[in-house]
């Protein structure tokens, strides 16, 4: 699984406020198991590093393309053509660049130095009641590493958020949420055919994860987003809606998120293809109807823009 | 009509249709010039020529008191006029004559701070302008200034805001006093000590106090008639009724103590105003309003004479009177201080001299007028602590989210502490108050100027460090590093730069403290104030006005325009050049004297950028700031103030970075700076990071301001952030945002105010991304930088907050 002292993350995002109680630093960590069409972090997707093309930034100066090997960036009408199979030395080109055109995304951080940038900010976690939340991309990929941070950080009193789909097993899955205080839990859709067209991993492991936990004395809070034309089903967010019931008085709250598309963009500058290509509108009364469903069964049940 | 924050009127003793019309008349407004004083001081000097000068200007400040126009406004409670008619500045010959004279044909062609000024007016000034000339506050300094000020003003380093042509103005007077006593009472015992005395200058500083008491007395009367008269008039009952009252109260109004909450509000109003008619200095305070107002408020109530909501209107009403005064400026000051400020400082909240937590009913009132005010003045600001209550702080974040930029915040802890370092005893460093924008003093015990004398554009000084003390744009070298009369310099080490550093430092600021001087023993005479004087201790026990040493403790302070600026260039020149050795000092003196132009020039340019940057929460360059800080601290326990020894029981110089928007021109006068700042663009404001450079967010722009040496900027350390209003919408970011001000007063920050942008400046931002780096949104689940969003982000949050602006 993960070397228990190196983490592969993109960034820390200090100031989160919707990450859980409080202000909070979130920290999004590198890759994930699950494939959903709509991921707005495709950045994350992979643990290895990566580097973005901001075409905009690009004013053709040529200094990579004379640099990058074996041809293989040129320019483009707009910003520059870059074949990554090709390209043995993108770092050097991102290097060489005047315009900070290129990005790097990700890097590897010790849990001693994740846990140090961490408490950077504790004041402002011990006057909210705030803390950390592990996202991502899924961390629980990378289990030992963060029980390590999370062990740390709970010496030194702070709270601590999973932010999760729950796709491992679970024995593995248990070791990490015994080490923390939260866990936000994605359920993306009830039947397992709908879950694999929409997330590319049939979701049983995903069920059964959340019943063990939903008896392990944790705060709970299950995300449950809703994507026009994918996971939208009116039945199966029944389905969803009455197991999330079932799961019992864990679950705090459940917050129903609306599609957006602010992770569009990262597709051409990471040089991959968005699944989806089409332009998806909210349907809001569709989301308030799954609203006054869930509460009507007795959940705490909010919308999340 | 506005909305409150959360009051609920429980009685129908607030006219909210009046006030909304008072407040629309004071967002419409229109500047003008008025002669009125001007012709009236003249007319007194001409008639008291050869008699001692703070004499003459008591006598003059009687004299216009006594026969200039006077007005009551249609809707107001509250009176008290500077001008002719609203919005009018006056005009103060005695300070500077020739840039109004040279400005007549201009005052309403200005492309900001427009004046609208009459041809009858431009021909009062002009027939009043030769008896001045050559005998003014600026003519005095002009004489005296050597030419190495005069060319380091070209260089563009030493700025002399006001203080070389205008009064000083930066006072708090003991409200409590005036409150107690009432004017007779001080005119009693000033003539007590006047027949004790036989001191030659405390006889003349009686005699003025007493002039300008009675003086003031007459002017109270005035009002009186003029309020029956206009009684008689009024066809409106309750109008009718409170004229009535209002004549009844101007005929014992100050010659004896404030009988009620009303009068105590018209006091503090007219104090101001009349402040402002013998000065033209700006920064004249209200100081701890909530607290010297309290016991009147609450005797009023227990008595049954004054409701919460009638109060409220009072305070509202007082506060809209705010926006009738003005000040006019030459041109190119102007542009150091935009948005005609008067800057009157009022505040709430804070620990009281036995170091509880002072917060009462009028700290929430206040709020709650302020919100009604909607207007720049007063310059509203909160002192806050551990003990704070929080639904007062969330009434202020309430105040804050609507957009206003107010209140200001002080952290008690830091403020305090930094006023006891100055050997300020302990119970009155409690009872600071801010003095015009976020420099703080004692009220009512602090003299002139605690900041604002020169101004020093450390950018500047960092542009001749690498140019061997030699101006690029001038030619002019007043010192060099290298002994060598020309720019070039080849620094072999980060020590060797530093020392440059230090060394330039201490030259200007030596310098400056020298144009202090000048200007000070010019305003001694000049700006002398003996109303303003009588109301601070020990003027009165001393007899000595406070310019000339009467005043309980004297700190003042220049400002210091880009100290992040410098530690970024500074930062940026140890990695690359130093530490990595990535870049040659060749290669980046090159690049920046081609403003970052060209292929080579421009990747030298995105190395520097990318170089660590003050604001993120990052050690390497906040600590370098931090060295920025202390070398100008260093140098402050040798400079003297004129008054030291002379009367105070405190005279030292501390640290100001209350900037004003000097850091806009100051910055036009710098070329690009090894941070990666291009030529002409503005300096860092105040201590906040540099535009467009703090890139992780508020909490690491508070851990990197929370290294700096804040309780040693005694006279106020600024720090300006940018919020979206998303980021504060809705009853939980609200409590997240109080929750970040809490987390301030644990790391030591010293002052704090938000800005929250409409979506107007969110589409200006994505225009223009270079100037909004610091401006944090809220994402769809977490807040974020808003120009390292990418488009979509950017419109969809656009989107969102126009529909929040427009409900």
């Amino acid at each position: 699984m993960s070397d228990e002292n190196k983490g592969y993350i993109s960034t820390i995002q200090l100031y989160s406020t919707k990450d859980g109680p409080g202000i909070r630093s979130t920290v999004f960590f590198m890759g994930c198991n699950l494939k959903c069409k709509w991921c707005s972090n495709p950045e994350l997707l992979t643990p290895d590093i990566k580097y973005m093309h901001f075409e905009h930034k690009c004013i053709h100066c040529g200094a990579c393309v004379e640099i990058a090997s074996n041809h293989s960036i040129t320019f483009a009408e707009k910003g520059c053509r870059i074949d990554r199979q090709m390209c043995s030395n993108l770092a050097e080109c991102a290097e060489i660049c005047p315009q900070n055109a290129y990005e790097k995304i990700g890097f590897e951080i010790s849990s001693e130095e994740l846990v140090h940038k961490i408490m950077r900010d504790k004041e402002f976690y011990s006057v909210s009641n705030g803390g950390v939340t592990f996202s991502g991309g899924d961390s629980i990929l990378q289990g030992d590493f963060i029980i390590d941070v999370a062990q740390r950080l709970h010496a030194q009193g702070i709270h601590i958020a999973l932010d999760t789909a729950g796709n491992i097993c679970w024995e593995k899955m248990k070791a990490i949420i015994e080490n923390v205080d939260m866990v936000l839990y994605d359920i993306k859709a009830y039947a397992g055919e709908i879950h694999k067209i929409c997330t590319a991993v049939d979701n049983t492991l995903i069920l059964s994860n959340i019943k063990h936990i939903s008896k392990m004395n944790k705060d709970i809070i299950i995300r449950m987003i809703i994507v026009p034309g994918f996971n939208d089903d009116m039945d199966d967010v029944y389905q969803r809606i009455v197991f999330i019931k079932s799961l019992g008085s864990s679950v705090k709250r459940v917050d129903i998120l609306e599609y957006h598309n602010f992770g569009s963009g990262k597709y051409a500058r990471l040089g991959i293809e968005n699944p989806i290509q089409q332009v998806i509108c909210n349907n809001y009364s569709l989301l308030e109807k799954v609203k006054k469903m869930a509460c009507e069964l007795g959940l705490n049940a909010a919308i999340l823009q | 009509m506005k909305p409150f924050l959360d009051f609920v009127p429980q009685m129908n003793d607030i006219d909210l249709k009046r006030i909304a019309r008072m407040q629309k008349k004071m967002e419409k407004r229109q500047a003008s010039i008025c002669s009125e004083r001007a012709l009236l001081i003249t007319e007194s000097f001409q008639s008291t020529e050869g008699e001692d000068y703070v004499l003459r200007k008591a006598k003059a400040f009687a004299h216009i008191l006594k026969h200039m126009s006077i007005y009551i406004e249609n809707d107001s409670l509250i009176f008290g006029n500077q001008a002719n008619c609203n919005f009018a500045a006056p005009i103060f010959p005695e300070y500077s004559i020739n840039w109004i004279i040279d400005e007549l044909d201009e005052f309403h062609q200005r492309s900001g701070d427009v004046f609208q000024i009459s041809e009858k007016v431009k021909k009062d000034l002009s027939g009043i302008a030769s008896y001045w000339r050559n005998n003014t506050h600026q003519d005095e300094v002009f004489r005296n200034t050597p030419e190495t000020i005069v060319l380091s003003e070209k260089q563009g380093v030493l700025h002399r805001g006001g203080i070389s042509m205008s009064g000083d103005g930066h006072i708090v007077p003991k409200h409590e006093l005036i409150l107690e006593k009432g004017f007779r009472a001080i005119i009693r015992d000033a003539q007590q000590k006047l027949n004790e005395t036989i001191d030659h200058e405390a006889q003349i500083f009686y005699q003025s106090v007493i002039i300008t008491l009675e003086g003031a007395l007459v002017y109270i009367k005035r009002f009186s008639q003029l309020a029956y008269q206009m009684a008689e008039g009024e066809k409106d009952e309750k109008r009718k009724a409170e004229l009535w009252k209002i004549g009844k109260m101007c005929e014992t109004l100050m010659e004896r103590p404030v009988q009620n909450f009303y009068e105590g509000c018209e006091v503090c109003y007219l104090v101001h105003v009349l402040q402002m008619l013998e000065s033209n200095g700006h920064s004249f305070c209200y100081g701890r309003f909530d607290q010297y107002m309290i016991d009147l408020y609450h005797s009023d109530i227990q008595n049954g004479i004054l409701t919460k909501e009638k109060a409220l209107e009072i305070i509202t009403h007082m506060f809209l009177m705010n926006s009738s005064h003005n000040k006019v400026r030459p041109y190119g000051h102007t542009k150091f201080s935009q948005g005609y400020p008067l800057y009157s400082n009022l505040m709430i909240g804070g620990r009281k001299p036995d170091g509880a937590d002072g917060s009462n009913e009028l700290s929430y009132l206040c709020i709650e007028a302020m919100n009604l005010t909607s207007m720049a003045e007063p310059n509203f600001s909160m002192r806050y602590n551990q003990d704070t209550p929080a639904d007062l702080l969330k009434l202020a974040a309430k105040l804050i989210r609507t957009g206003c930029g107010m209140p200001s915040m002080f952290n008690d802890e830091v403020a305090v502490r930094g006023l006891m370092d100055l050997g300020i005893p302990k119970e009155d460093a409690l009872d600071y108050c801010a003095i015009g924008c976020v420099e703080t003093g004692v009220p009512g015990k602090y003299g002139h100027r605690a900041t604002g004398m020169t101004y020093v554009n450390w950018g500047k000084v960092l542009e001749l460090v690498l140019n061997n003390g030699k101006d690029p744009n001038s030619g002019i070298q007043l010192i060099s590093l290298n002994g060598r009369n020309d720019n070039e310099i080849n620094y072999e080490s980060y020590d060797e730069v530093w020392d440059g550093w230090e060394k330039l430092l201490k030259y200007y600021s030596d310098l400056a403290v020298e144009c202090d001087a000048i200007c000070d023993r010019s305003l001694a005479k000049h700006d002398a104030s003996p109303f303003a004087s009588c109301f601070i201790d020990n003027c009165m026990e001393l007899g000595k006005t406070l310019k000339n040493g009467g005043c309980k403790y004297d700190v003042i302070s220049q400002s210091n325009i880009g100290p992040c600026v410098v530690g970024n260039s500074l930062a940026a020149i140890k990695k690359l050049i130093f530490d990595e050795q990535k870049i040659t000092w060749e290669q980046l003196l090159s690049a920046i004297n081609n403003n970052w132009q060209g292929r080579e020039a421009s990747y030298i340019h995105k190395l520097v950028k990318n170089a660590p940057k003050f604001g993120n929460d990052d050690d390497y360059v906040d600590y370098i700031v931090k060295d920025v800080f202390d070398s100008y601290l260093r140098l402050l326990p040798a400079y003297k103030t004129e008054r030291m020894g002379r009367g105070p029981e405190i005279s030292c110089y501390t640290m100001s970075t209350s900037n004003i928007t000097s850091y806009v021109p100051n910055g036009l006068d710098v070329g690009s700076t090894p941070d990666g700042r291009t030529a002409k663009s503005p300096l860092n404001e105040g201590c906040s990071p540099t535009q467009g450079t703090d890139m992780r967010g508020p909490t690491a722009v508070i851990n990197s301001v929370a290294k700096l040496p804040n309780s040693k900027v005694a006279a106020g350390q600024l720090l300006n952030m940018r919020f979206s209003s998303g980021s504060l919408a809705g009853d939980e970011n609200l409590n997240k945002f109080v929750n970040f001000l809490q987390a301030c007063i644990l790391k030591g920050i010293y002052h704090n105010q938000f800005n929250v942008v409409d979506s107007k400046t969110l589409l200006d931002a994505k225009e223009h991304p270079e100037n909004y780096t610091d401006l944090i949104v809220r994402v769809a689940g977490y807040c974020a930088q808003f120009v390292a969003l990418m488009p979509e982000a950017q419109n969809a949050i656009i989107a969102r907050t126009e529909n929040e602006w427009c409900m």
